[in-house]
Parts: structure tokens; C-alpha cells; sequence
């Protein structure tokens, strides 16, 4: 017993010096000169490895294309695109940690910010202090970009311009529509969507029949359910995470709820939604920061909304989504921004980024005061036949709303 | 209207929470040993339904018969092979034990079927009964009559098999079991090798109701560990108890103080009955 003990010891030991010397060897920075480094704090494992890996696919792909196009252009000479990664593990205060240690270890001249507005508005502290600039893939809420920082920049407009759209469509293409329902995962962003769209709604002379809030990690919603079936409301507007949302959607069937609108915000603009849910998908309605059938032609890298999406699924096998588009917007923004600055010197190119009015595959890209872009303008789409079809706005437009969610 | 079908609902969802938590239970009843992968077993047994139904067109209640001897040989390997090592050593370490095991499995599956959402849609449907405006979804009764099934099953075994006595027996006092000359070691890994086989069969029947991912096992876990307290440790009729209660405080609790609430509530529970009842609503027998 003590021997195999002495042996387990043993093997543990050795086991933590591999490892130690495996992140030891992982942290040296590259000696490279013509390298620009760009961090990406990540959640890599933990409930948000499935986003911090759509992350990761949009910011790798940016890297591959800038690099097979001969790098960044800085006043005249050629650097190629480096990403370091680091994994926080779903953790927000560990973002923190992990921001600073690559400002400080790995020596990166820039930074993208951590998943979600949570971690982004925490780690965003550090990168303001160190001064190096900073573009959020993946914030919405204003509350992160109000801090008065001058080295942050985010690529998703405020939560409202989801939702005030949405209502505005619904109010136009069904004017009976009069009570609603809200359902809303009790978490940062979606509970912030779902207020919005209750202000949004009331604003349009809705009455908000029920809203309630449902815990992380819910396993049923049929008692909810069940609930606000009885109120009968003509519009349920339901968010979450894409599981949650498979969930209630799922239930709702099994429980035959049907309305003449049913909304989800955000698992309908994921193409998993679409497979998972099958023929429940229907006629659900979504907004999104971007949607894969948005045509723009850009100065930037990818060129254009077309050629971005191809490029896309020739990597991956898989059609791009807001979240993926994002991380690569951002990092095609910071090319476009460096070459502009001419120079990687942090200072000169925030300003630029500060500046910078330009058309890219993602869409119009122009910062407001806060640091949040203001440019771009979130298509409301809806799934028919198993794809989503863009209805605003208007420019491009695929086809009309559909009433009735059976 | 909305009273009778939150009671309905919750007799349904309650006898899947059983489901979920009676392999954890009979674990942790007879071996003394919590474990932590029991989550990732069931998700496990998910994917076995998910990809026995998309790949060959077996029905999840087909799938049953497939998944169960797979999961008793692999519940039965484990425990030989792991757990036994450990298993008189302080429970922190089993623990332990199982953590790891819980953190492999649980990368493989992400690894092999990443992390995204999948779901297990039945084609045709099988939609919905509806009894003057109650509403019943069939899937989720199919569930509940083979999870029944399965636990009456597992009753009767530990009754009337002579292996499931010596489970009982080991259960009630090891080492007089052992003086009776009951093979322990042999005995541990079929009992978790059974709870293997209740953990795959629960995710079978799960994979008709649920979205399927390596991250839901947290989720599984939790109600399979709240489950046990409520209704007492290794035994059938407590996991049904525990099952039930749990599911109509969750109901209950959610239309009277809101979803958000619902789950807050059946922790509240949970402290309470620990505080005041720690063996449980059946008690601390054995499986008789």
C-alpha cells in the first residue's frame, strides 16, 4: 500500500513537471521581429467552450488569410499575424489574469477581448491600464463600453438594436398582435435582451402578458410553459442559450403551444438550431449582429460578405454565423486599422481605429464616442424551409414574414 | 387546468429525475463511492440512442437492449479496474477518483461529438395526448413506462437474484458479507456495473426528451445528487420519492414564485432535508 502510494506520488510529480514544462516552453515568446501578436483570452474548456471555439475558427481564419496574403502592411513592410491563446476556463476573474499575463509575458501588441460582456468589461480594466488597444468580438451591452476607456473597441451595436426591429416588423406585419410573453435565461445577456424587448413592446402598445426569468441550467420548462400557455399571449419571445432554447422550443411542441409569432434570441441564427430543432425550427423569427446572407464588399481582407462565407466553408465544413463573422470582423478591423496608422504603436492605432469609417464583408464599421460600433445595422431574419431568410433590412431583404408558429 | 397539468407534468418529470438518479443512487448506496461521471454516463448513453437512431434507424427503445450490456461491461471494467484500487480509502479519494474519470469522459465526448447541441428527433413525431386540455407529450410517456420498467427490473433483481442479495447483503454490512463468503470485490463492480447500465439507460430514454451534449452532465448530476437526498440513499423507492418530490417543487414552485426561483427552492429543500432528515423521505435501508 505505501509503496504504491510512494509510486503514485511519484508519477504525479512527474506528471505536474511535464506539464509546467510544457506551459513554460507554450509562454516563450516567439523572437521573431516581423511578427505582430495579437491575444485571445479564451473560455476554451468550460460551458463556453462551444463559443470561445467559434471565436477561435473566426480569428484563425483572419490570421490564415492575412498571412497567405502576405501579412500586414505596416508602412511598407510586410508582418505576419501571430494569435496567442489563452484559456480561462469559462472563469471571469480568471480573464483578468490571463489578459495581463499576455500583456506582460507573452508581450502582445494587441488584444481581443474576453467572450461575452461580462468577462470583456473585467479583463477590459487591464488592457486599459497597459494601454493596449482592444476589440471585443463579442459584447453587446453599453454597460461595457461606458467606462470611459479609450483602448476599447467593440463589432456588436447595443442590445436594442435587436430588438427595437423586431418589434417594429411585428407591429407591421401583425397588427393584432397584442399580448406577449417573455421567457428569459436569468444571465447577463439574455435577461438584457429580453428587458429590451419588453420596453420595445410597450413602447408599441403591447401589453407583456407575462415575463418571467428561468435559472441556468434549467432541465424543464413545462411548469413556465404550461403557465403561459394559459394567458394565451400572441408573440412568446423566449432567450437563452441555444440548448435552453432547443429545450423550450421542444416543450413547447409537446405541450401544443401555437402563436402567431414565436422569438428566439440566440440559438436561431446557429445552424445547429436549425438541424436540432428540424421541422419546430419553422417560422421561428431571430435578430442577429450578422447573418451569412448580409451582402457587403469590403476593403478588407475577405474582400467581400460572399467570398468570406466560401472561404469559411472550405476551413470548416460549416456555414459562418454572427459569432464566427465577429471575431473575424475584428480581426480584419485591426489590419485595416494598422495599415492605416501605418505603425503597430498602440497609441496610433487606436486612433485609427478611433477613426476608422470603412466598408468590410461584415458590414459598415465606424466606432461611436464609447468605443462600440454604431455603423452596422442587425438583420431580423426568420427560419423558412430550413433556412433563415433575411427580412430587414430592407436592402436586403430574401422574403416576407410568416405568421403562425405551430 | 394549469393545476392538473403542473401535477402531470411534474408525475412525468419525476419519474425521469428517478431514472437519472437510481444508478447514482445504487452507487453510492452500496460502494459508498459518489460518483462524479455519473453525468457524463448518462450523456454517454445519449449518444449511444443519437447515433444508434441517425446511423442504423433503431428507436431509442430498441437502442435499450444494445446500450445495457455495453455500459455493464463498461461500468464493470471501471470499477475493477479504477475504483477497486481505491475503494477503502477515504471517500475523498474515490471521489477524486471519479472527478478525473468524470473530466476524461467528458473531453472524449467533446472531443468525438463536440460540444455542440444535438438532439435526437423522432420521424415521424410522435406528438402529443391530450386528455380534455391536459396535455401528455408521448415521448415523454414512452420514457416514463420503460424507466418504470427498468427500475422495477433493478427491484427485482436485487429481491430475488442471489447476486442482487449479496448486493443488498454488502450494502447492509461488508464484512459480514464477506465472512458469509460474498466475493466483495466481484459484487462492487456488478453493482456498478448496474449503475453503469441504469446511467446508459437513463440517456437513452433522456435523448427523446433533452438536447444532447457533454455539457448537460453537470445538469444530470446535480438533479441525480439533489434526488438522493430527498429521497434516501441506495434505495428503488426512494430515487422514485426523492424523483417526484423534486419535480412537483419545481413545478409547483415555478408558477407560484416564477422559473427563475423553482430551482433556488429545491436547493432550499435540499439544505433543509440535510439539516433535518438526512437519510432521506425512505429512509437508510437497503435494497430488500
Amino acid at each position: 500500500m505505501d509503496r504504491t502510494r510512494r509510486n503514485l506520488a511519484a508519477t504525479v510529480a512527474s506528471a505536474a513537471c511535464l506539464v509546467a514544462a510544457g506551459l513554460l516552453a507554450s509562454a516563450a515568446p516567439a523572437a521573431a521581429d516581423d511578427v505582430i501578436r495579437f491575444g485571445a483570452p479564451l473560455p476554451l474548456t468550460g460551458p463556453l467552450a462551444p463559443e470561445a471555439i467559434k471565436q477561435k475558427q473566426g480569428y484563425d481564419l483572419w490570421a490564415e488569410e492575412a498571412n497567405k496574403a502576405g501579412g500586414i502592411d505596416v508602412g511598407g513592410k510586410r508582418y505576419k499575424v501571430e494569435i496567442v491563446y489563452t484559456d480561462y476556463q469559462s472563469n471571469t476573474p480568471r480573464s483578468v489574469q490571463a489578459t495581463e499575463q499576455m500583456i506582460t509575458q507573452n508581450k502582445v501588441n494587441f488584444l481581443f477581448g474576453a467572450f461575452g460582456s461580462g468577462a470583456a468589461k473585467a479583463a477590459s480594466s487591464v488592457s486599459e491600464k497597459y494601454r493596449i488597444p482592444t476589440i471585443a468580438a463579442a459584447a453587446s451591452s453599453a454597460q461595457v463600453y461606458d467606462q470611459g476607456y479609450k483602448f476599447l473597441f467593440g463589432t456588436f451595436t447595443p442590445n436594442d438594436t435587436l430588438t427595437t426591429p423586431l418589434t417594429k416588423l411585428v407591429r407591421e406585419k401583425a397588427p393584432d398582435v397584442k399580448k406577449v410573453a417573455i421567457l428569459a435565461r436569468n444571465d447577463l445577456f439574455p435577461l438584457a435582451i429580453a428587458q429590451e424587448l419588453e420596453k420595445s413592446a410597450k413602447a408599441n402598445g403591447m401589453e407583456v402578458v407575462y415575463f418571467e426569468k428561468y435559472a441556468i441550467n434549467t432541465l424543464d420548462h413545462s411548469a413556465a410553459l404550461s403557465q403561459m400557455k394559459a394567458l394565451a399571449p400572441q408573440w412568446i419571445f423566449v432567450t437563452g442559450y441555444i440548448n435552453d432554447l432547443l429545450l423550450v422550443r421542444k416543450q413547447m411542441v409537446d405541450q401544443q403551444m401555437k402563436a402567431p409569432v414565436v422569438s428566439m434570441i440566440a440559438g436561431p441564427a446557429y445552424q445547429e438550431f436549425i438541424d436540432a430543432a428540424g421541422q419546430s425550427a419553422e417560422n421561428i423569427s431571430s435578430a442577429a449582429w450578422w447573418h451569412p446572407a448580409v451582402r457587403y464588399e469590403g476593403k478588407d481582407v475577405f474582400k467581400s460578405t460572399v467570398n468570406y462565407v466560401k472561404l469559411f466553408r472550405d476551413k470548416y465544413k460549416a456555414t459562418p454565423d454572427y459569432a464566427q463573422a465577429s471575431a473575424s470582423a475584428a480581426g480584419a478591423i485591426f489590419q485595416l486599422a494598422i495599415e492605416k496608422a501605418g505603425s503597430i504603436d498602440p497609441q496610433k492605432v487606436r486612433d485609427a481605429l478611433a477613426s476608422l469609417d470603412v466598408m468590410t464583408f461584415y458590414g459598415p464599421v465606424k466606432f461611436g464616442p464609447t468605443g462600440q460600433i454604431v455603423s452596422l445595422e442587425p438583420p431580423v431574419f426568420q427560419i423558412q424551409g430550413a433556412k433563415p431568410v433575411v427580412l430587414l433590412p430592407a436592402a436586403i431583404k430574401q422574403g416576407e414574414f410568416r405568421l403562425g408558429v405551430q | 387546468m394549469l393545476a392538473a397539468q403542473v401535477l402531470i407534468n411534474a408525475l412525468v418529470l419525476g419519474c425521469l429525475y428517478a431514472c437519472i438518479a437510481i444508478g447514482f443512487s445504487l452507487v453510492w448506496g452500496v460502494l459508498n463511492v459518489i460518483n462524479l461521471a455519473h453525468g457524463s454516463f448518462i450523456v454517454l448513453g445519449a449518444y449511444g440512442a443519437w447515433w444508434l437512431y441517425h446511423a442504423f434507424g433503431i428507436a431509442p427503445w430498441y437502442a435499450l437492449a444494445i446500450v445495457a450490456p455495453l455500459f455493464f461491461v463498461f461500468g464493470y471494467a471501471i470499477q475493477r479496474s479504477i475504483l477497486n484500487q481505491v475503494i477503502a480509502a477515504p471517500v475523498l479519494v474515490t471521489l477524486t477518483m471519479t472527478f478525473g474519470l468524470d473530466l476524461l469522459l467528458n473531453n472524449v465526448m467533446i472531443y468525438f461529438f463536440t460540444a455542440d447541441f444535438r438532439k435526437l428527433t423522432l420521424s415521424p413525431p410522435v406528438g402529443s395526448l391530450s386528455f380534455g386540455g391536459v396535455v401528455v407529450p408521448v415521448d415523454r410517456l414512452i420514457a416514463l413506462v420503460l424507466a418504470l420498467a427498468l427500475t422495477f427490473a433493478l427491484y427485482v433483481i436485487l429481491r430475488r437474484s442471489r447476486t442482487g442479495r449479496a448486493i443488498v447483503a454488502v450494502r447492509l454490512d461488508r464484512d459480514a458479507a464477506t465472512l458469509m463468503g460474498v466475493d466483495v470485490k466481484s459484487i462492487y463492480a456488478i453493482a456498478f456495473g448496474i449503475g453503469a447500465v441504469m446511467a446508459g439507460c437513463a440517456g437513452v430514454l433522456m435523448a427523446l426528451i433533452f438536447p444532447i451534449s457533454p455539457l448537460v452532465s453537470t445538469a444530470y448530476l446535480t438533479k441525480a445528487f439533489v434526488v438522493c437526498v430527498l429521497g434516501g440513499l441506495g434505495s428503488v423507492s426512494g430515487a422514485l420519492a426523492g424523483g417526484l418530490l423534486l419535480a412537483l417543487i419545481e413545478g409547483v414552485g415555478s408558477v407560484l414564485f416564477g422559473p427563475a426561483l423553482a430551482t433556488t427552492l429545491s436547493f432550499v429543500l435540499l439544505i433543509v432535508f440535510l439539516v433535518v432528515r438526512p437519510q432521506g423521505l425512505m429512509g437508510r435501508k437497503g435494497f430488500e
